[in-house]
């Protein structure tokens, strides 16, 4: 019957026909033997696409990752995490300070000859014979004279302003004013190197009130006329007492090329600045660039960059990759507008085909992005370094873990990032080399701290010793952690080793709260005047080592008898809802940290309201002052030793209990080495080894795989 | 089949009443027999489980955890001197070992068995709730007609809900309370303006415009337009997380089908004798509805919806793995399923034993749905 | 005929406009904002967010987002939030890789249901009857990244190939021919577990109607007649036993669309159902709402198609 062989046959030829393309597919070993070109090829995955690829507008891991291939900074950091020049062959910081004549100040100092009021040439005179005089001062302030390289008068001016403002918060326009400023002699000292301490010093010569007596109120006049309160909000703006310039001068690199041959040049530098600041372009990182005064290109490679105020992550925030401004600048943005037949005057750079097909001046050139499927890029031949030894790299987009691990095992992905309790297993495989190195996060439990009973210490401190976190170390993240006391990454040298971790001592807790008058009751619980020591601890869903540190924090805390109800939210609803409402007892939480020390927004005692980050509440004024003078310090050394002090003031005061800093590990195919050239130029292949904070991937340029598995080598 | 065909025409036979030849019939398949012992034997787990697992000291705590034991295999003994004496799992031995924070397996699948089946219950009690009421206006009252002003009013009123919600205080109040007393004028006016005659325009507001049962069957089509899985997902992601949200969804996605068969068997029914011997009776509407009617419509809907609560139970597994699922600390077979599938190479318990379980279950359900929808098919039980 | 086919597209029209109406609301009236903006991090301000949510139209009320977003929809002007990328080139993407899987998906399922259906139906309660349901029953039973992982590691622990994504990365330059049968193995494994359920439920669906067309007299009368029981099978009873499934051609146009979450993120295959999930975790609220409509038009369009077959297979209905 011919149709049920029909219908027997088409079935099973299909089956037959897909079944047999499994012949056509490479194993393992066939892939690198029957195509020798995969050895130059690095495949690499992760779980989530990137968002977009122009570095200025991109905010994800994935994203920044090809960024950092395909665009070149003026500086990056090296093996011990200290800056190292790329784009940028050196730079000089110095500064320009600033401050106002204040004719009605007295000076009255010991070694002046001029006491009394006294004009611009008059503190000029002052100081420069106080630099002289360098024997009968005491050194700090000898210090600062020394760095004073250059004093200048600026003579009085006249200045008109037009500006903005709300009459009433009910009001929805915005009325202008114009703001007319008789502005004094001004005096500029230019400085050898930045010195957040310069005013403070130099009011020991001219008098401890010189720079606080200054009114700039009487210099301004407004039309319309303004309240007080205006006026000296806009006195404080126009006519500041004192400045820091922060200068920062950068001489570049000659003859570096984009990948369309283009030469790179200062303007493309001050074309970055431009275009993270430009408001059409909503960039996510304009709070790192907002501080800067102006970006000027004093020849095509020197850059230099003036801050409005001190700030010392200035340096860090230039390891942004530098877009290429004859691609993106306005002409070239109208004419793809224009091509793409879309409204010029709203075409702004999200919308320019540059986001997904991005060039700058890295190792690797730009070739394809799939969405969901796949990155891919081709090396640089032209790049100033020397091209990268793979010639072709990929990353490709795999949600899942599990299945990342089978694509590693079918060799189709050369590295895999293993998660913990794989690590054991994977480090003993001979196939494979392993990596570790702690990462930049922290993970902790927060506590509200506006809420009884988290606003007395010892609670806090007791609530963390009635948790184990080597427990937690041991086996949530099987050993793949460590335990941290404080807020700073734990490789860099902000982080004081010094300070102890809280020891695991549900009876000292005991004692703790009882202290605090936490008693307990006949069943057990914690009690105080009648009510019990209760309260809700949350966190958001989708992460299980949370969850699991949940479950330990809430069965310790019920041995001691404290009743801890315990809540699972979506990410959106527990941000939203909870973390910015401030709606919570207590939340485990993660920050991901840079290596700039920071910490204004997380720990500053402004930054409590809701949506502001420092959700927890704390406010100490000790730890205030030293934040910001963390972040006006340009000397590494006083930058550490403030940090050091405010990680014991915050290890203290316990406003988290800090619980540990996961660690990574990656394994890579072994036959992945590095190869090198040694003094006489021969060739040697060479063990990839892990710097001293752990990134292996820091020679990835020299990286290269080969055929056998290598025997050598160290 | 032969068999049952001999006993049904042999005129000897003793006579049996609808259930018992059911049964007869039923039996008739083991598969459908296996699948019911098993249901039979999941459901007594479940309900022994939630008593076993649940109050304030419970008989296996599946939330009590214990660190230094986890990823145990199956049939492991516990480490006795390691661990306090209330953390002892109560058999003295990890049956299905324990997961990766030292929980016992059993416990949790104990547990897990309760809460995956109140899932697909619910669920699926909501979709045959809403497909049977639905279902059952659509086909007894479906030739009703809603008049023009009773739409323009329930428009009026609902545009003044929804802007009352949005803020517009004055405009929504004054939608309301115009829709209130066009309601009341009307109640009022059918007393007394009953025997005048009324002015053309408002005749023609009485017409008839849509039969209630095109606006059911619309709705029905309306939620055939979206794509099952991806409307829960939605839904689901966008709501916070919680069990009830997820019944809740499942069963108000999935109970078209129930109610175009309610219809598609009242519309057939009402014609029937005995309904219309019942209306001559002056028997009620409801009375018809519930008496007379749904027994004989309700049979092949309650055999689809033992097949609904095992899709219910596989969507449940689905949406954990897509990280979706019932949140924590409730245990169910799905969660448990895709937590454990990370340690697939580690600990291949955690990933078969939930796996297996649902498979047999859900298997069990199907067996026993299809073997009832057999039996109740008059077609093939003639001509078997 | 013409009436009906014009009755039909009006009611198609109108139901596709509540549809749109629904979605829009259960997505913009759940709680939750979109995470375009991520609120954890540090880097965003208020101001940032407000400017976003301008952008946005977020702060508009809600019928006019409605209005707006329908209006960017038809003028193809629609782009998402996450990447500012048009969003029908992206599904139009995302379609061009989901359709080999669902073309093979299809093949599958419509090459095997109809041989195993109808020998069950012949050999009904034989043993093949029996473990063809037990076995159709178990493939509908299994969670389904269950079986695929089950599958996953099984195939690449014994023989050591890639299975995931669309094809072997790392090839190279090779012939049209491998990188074809390449591309062919990447879509066996995820195209048989997304025809498993729909194998087992078509080939049950052939053997009760099988099973139907068999009790009926004209079958009985061929039987009588001593034609050969093939004959009578496969030329009498299975071709009135097709007539539904020619109007069932109409109704898996859906699929296109619809591809599987969850298949999909495990072998990381770019597809509809992938980009979807992963707008509804960003709350990409024109991808979404976008996604929802084209699977209500794919779904009217194909019900719309097989009233039609319907009317032009069966000479009983004439409307």
């Amino acid at each position: 019957m011919t149709i049920k062989r029909i219908l027997i046959l088409v079935p099973t030829l299909v089956i037959l026909f897909l079944l047999q393309s499994y012949l056509w597919v490479p194993t393992y070993e066939e892939q690198t033997k029957g195509n020798p070109n995969r050895l130059h090829e690095y495949i690499t995955a992760s779980t989530g696409d990137a968002t977009s690829l122009n570095p200025i507008i991109s905010s994800n891991s994935t994203s920044s990752q090809i960024e950092s291939l395909v665009f070149d900074s003026l500086l990056d950091r090296d093996e011990e995490l200290r800056f190292r020049g790329r784009l940028a062959t050196s730079w000089e910081i110095s500064e320009e300070a600033y401050f106002y004549l204040n004719p009605h100040a007295v000076i009255h100092h010991a070694m002046t000859s001029d006491a009394g009021k006294t004009d611009a040439e008059g503190i000029v005179r002052i100081l420069r014979e106080a630099r002289k005089r360098v024997t009968d001062l005491d050194p700090v302030l000898k210090a600062t004279l020394n760095r004073i390289k250059k004093i200048m008068i600026i003579p009085p001016e006249k200045v008109v302003t037009t500006t903005h403002y709300k009459p009433a918060k009910e009001e929805k326009e915005e009325k202008e004013i114009e703001v007319i400023i008789q502005a004094p002699a001004r005096i500029k000292l230019s400085l050898t190197e930045v010195d957040q301490d310069l005013f403070i010093n130099l009011s020991k010569i001219l008098g401890n009130d010189y720079f606080a007596s200054f009114d700039g109120v009487q210099y301004l006049k407004t039309d319309p006329l303004v309240d007080k309160k205006r006026l000296a909000a806009y006195a404080k703006e126009y006519l500041p007492a004192i400045e820091h310039n922060p200068v920062i001068i950068f001489h570049l690199r000659p003859g570096v090329r984009f990948h369309d041959g283009h030469i790179f040049d200062a303007g493309d530098v001050r074309f970055t600045y431009e275009a993270i600041m430009d408001p059409k372009n909503l960039s996510p990182r304009t709070a790192d660039y907002e501080p800067i005064k102006e970006v000027e290109v004093l020849d095509s490679l020197t850059v230099r960059i003036v801050y409005k105020r001190l700030y010392s992550p200035a340096l860090g925030t230039w390891g942004m990759g530098i877009l290429p401004e004859h691609i993106l600048n306005q002409e070239a943005l109208k004419k793809e507008a224009e091509r793409l037949g879309k409204d010029p005057d709203k075409f702004s750079m999200r919308q320019s085909e540059f986001d997904r097909h991005p060039m700058g001046c890295g190792p690797f050139v730009f070739k394809e992005w799939k969405s969901d499927q796949f990155i891919d890029l081709d090396r640089f031949e032209d790049y100033w370094e020397g091209s990268p030894h793979y010639k072709r790299y990929v990353m490709r987009i795999i949600p899942d873990l599990l299945t990342q691990e089978m694509e590693f095992y079918a060799g189709t992905l050369d590295s895999y990032q293993v998660q913990p309790h794989q690590v054991e297993r994977l480090k003993k495989d001979p196939r494979f080399q392993s990596f570790s190195g702690t990462s930049f996060g922290y993970t902790y439990i927060g506590y509200n701290m506006r809420r009884a009973p988290f606003n007395d210490v010892r609670v806090r401190r007791a609530l963390g010793m009635a948790i184990d976190v080597n427990k937690i170390i041991d086996y949530v993240l099987y050993n793949q952690g460590e335990r941290i006391t404080g807020p700073f990454p734990k490789q860099t040298d902000y982080y004081d080793h010094k300070v102890q971790p809280l020891p695991y001592d549900p009876k000292g807790a005991l004692d703790l709260l009882k202290e605090a008058g936490w008693l307990r009751n006949e069943e057990g619980w914690l009690e105080k005047d009648g009510k019990r020591l209760e309260f809700t601890l949350i966190t958001n869903s989708g992460n299980d080592i949370r969850k699991a540190i949940l479950a330990i924090a809430q069965d310790g805390w019920k041995q001691i008898g404290v009743n801890v109800r315990t809540d699972i939210l979506e990410w959106s609803v527990f941000i939203q809802e909870r973390v910015h409402k401030l709606d919570f007892d207590a939340l485990i939480l993660g920050w991901v940290m840079g290596i700039d020390p920071d910490l204004y927004q997380i720990w500053y005692s402004n930054q409590t309201h809701p949506y502001q980050l420092n959700f927890v509440g704390f406010e100490n004024r000790e730890a205030d002052d030293l934040i910001i003078k963390i972040r006006q310090e340009y000397d590494f050394e006083k930058q550490v030793e403030f940090c050091h002090r405010l990680h014991k003031i915050i290890a203290r005061e316990q406003p988290y209990t800090f619980l540990y800093v996961g660690k990574w590990t990656a394994v890579l195919d072994k036959r992945i080495v590095i190869k090198d050239f040694d003094e006489d130029g021969v060739m040697l292949y060479k063990k990839i080894k892990p710097t001293k904070t752990g990134d292996y991937t820091f020679h990835f340029n020299r990286w290269l795989k080969i055929p056998e598995m290598p025997q050598l080598l160290d | 089949m032969t068999n049952t065909q001999q006993t049904l025409e042999s005129p000897l036979a003793p006579k049996q009443t609808r259930l018992e030849e059911l049964w007869e019939l039923f039996r008739q398949n083991r598969l459908a027999i296996l699948g019911l012992i098993i249901f039979l034997f999941f459901l007594i787990t479940a309900i022994i489980g939630v008593i076993l697992t649940s109050g304030q000291d419970p008989v296996f705590d599946p939330a009590m955890i214990r660190l230094q034991e986890k990823l145990l295999p199956p049939l492991t003994r516990p480490n006795i001197e390691t661990l306090q004496p209330a953390e002892i799992p109560t058999l003295g031995i990890y049956l299905l070992g324990t997961d990766d924070l030292g929980r016992d397996v059993f416990s949790r699948m104990l547990q897990g068995a309760w809460v995956s089946l109140t899932v697909g219950f619910v669920a699926v009690g909501i979709s045959v709730l809403v497909g049977i009421f639905m279902g059952g206006i659509a086909g007894y009252f479906g030739q009703g007609h809603l008049r023009y002003d009773q739409i323009i009013i329930s428009c009026v009123l609902i545009t003044g809900g929804i802007l009352l919600a949005l803020g517009t205080t004055y405009t929504g109040v004054g939608l309301l309370v115009a829709g209130h007393i066009y309601i009341f004028f009307s109640i009022f006016s059918k007393k007394i303006l009953a025997r005048r005659t009324l002015p053309k325009w408002f005749n023609l507001l009485h017409r008839g415009a849509i039969s209630i049962d095109t606006i059911i069957m619309r709705a029905v089509d309306i939620m055939l337009c979206f794509p099952t899985f991806f409307l829960i997902l939605t839904v689901v992601a966008l709501l916070p997380a919680s069990m009830y949200n997820i019944m809740i969804v499942i069963g108000l996605t999935s109970w078209m089908g129930t109610t175009r068969f309610v219809r598609a068997e009242f519309l057939s029914l009402r014609e029937q004798d005995f309904v219309t011997a019942a209306k001559a009776l002056g028997v009620g509407h409801f009375r018809i509805i519930f008496r007379h009617m749904m027994p004989n419509a309700i049979a092949p809907v309650l055999v689809s919806s033992t097949i609904g609560i095992a899709m219910a139970i596989l969507t449940e597994a689905g949406l954990s793995f897509l990280g979706f699922g019932v949140p924590p600390p409730h245990a169910t077979w799905g969660n448990i399923l895709s937590d454990g599938k990370r340690f697939i190479f580690d600990a291949p318990w955690l990933t078969f034993i939930p796996g297996i379980a649902i498979l047999i279950v859900v298997l069990c359900f199907n067996l026993f749905g299809e073997g009832l929808r057999d039996a109740l098919n008059p077609k093939l039980r003639e001509k078997g | 005929m013409f009436s009906f086919i014009g009755r039909s597209i009006v009611q198609k029209i109108i139901t596709l406009f509540f549809v749109s109406v629904v979605s829009f609301l259960i997505i913009h009236l759940a709680p939750g904002e979109p995470s375009q903006v991520d609120p954890m991090n540090p880097k965003f301000t208020p101001e940032m967010v407000e400017r976003f949510q301008k952008e946005f139209h977020l702060d508009k009320p809600l019928y006019v987002q409605y209005l707006y977003f329908y209006r960017d929809l038809f003028t193809g002007k629609i782009v998402s939030w996450k990447d500012s990328q048009s969003v029908l080139t992206k599904i139009w993407e995302r379609f061009l890789n989901s359709l080999p899987l669902f073309i093979v998906g299809t093949i599958l399922t419509w090459t095997l249901s109809f041989p195993v259906g109808i020998r069950s139906a012949i050999f009904r309660g034989g043993i093949y009857d029996r473990s063809a349901t037990f076995v159709s029953y178990l493939l509908i039973s299994i969670p389904g990244f269950f079986f695929a992982y089950i599958l996953i590691i099984l195939v690449v622990t014994t023989l050591h190939v890639p299975v995931i994504g669309m094809e072997t990365f790392g090839l190279g330059a090779s012939s049209w021919g491998t990188t074809l049968m390449d591309r062919i193995w990447h879509l066996l494994i995820p195209s048989v577990l997304g025809a498993t359920g729909g194998i087992a439920v078509l080939s049950r669906y052939v053997r009760s109607q099988m099973l139907e067309v068999e009790g009926q007299d004209y079958v009985r009368t061929a039987k009588a007649k001593g034609l050969p029981p093939e004959q009578v099978h496969y030329k009498h009873a299975l071709r009135n036993a097709l007539l539904p499934f020619v109007t069932m051609f109409g109704l898996i146009l859906p699929g296109l669309i619809g591809g599987s979450v969850i298949i999909e993120s495990i072998f990381s295959w770019p597809g509809m159902g992938r980009m979807a999930y992963e707008a509804i975790l960003a709350r990409d609220y024109p991808v979404i709402l976008t996604v929802n409509f084209v699977a209500a038009v794919l779904v009217l369009v194909g019900t719309f198609i097989s009233d039609l077959l319907y009317l032009v297979v069966d000479p009983r209905i004439r409307l």
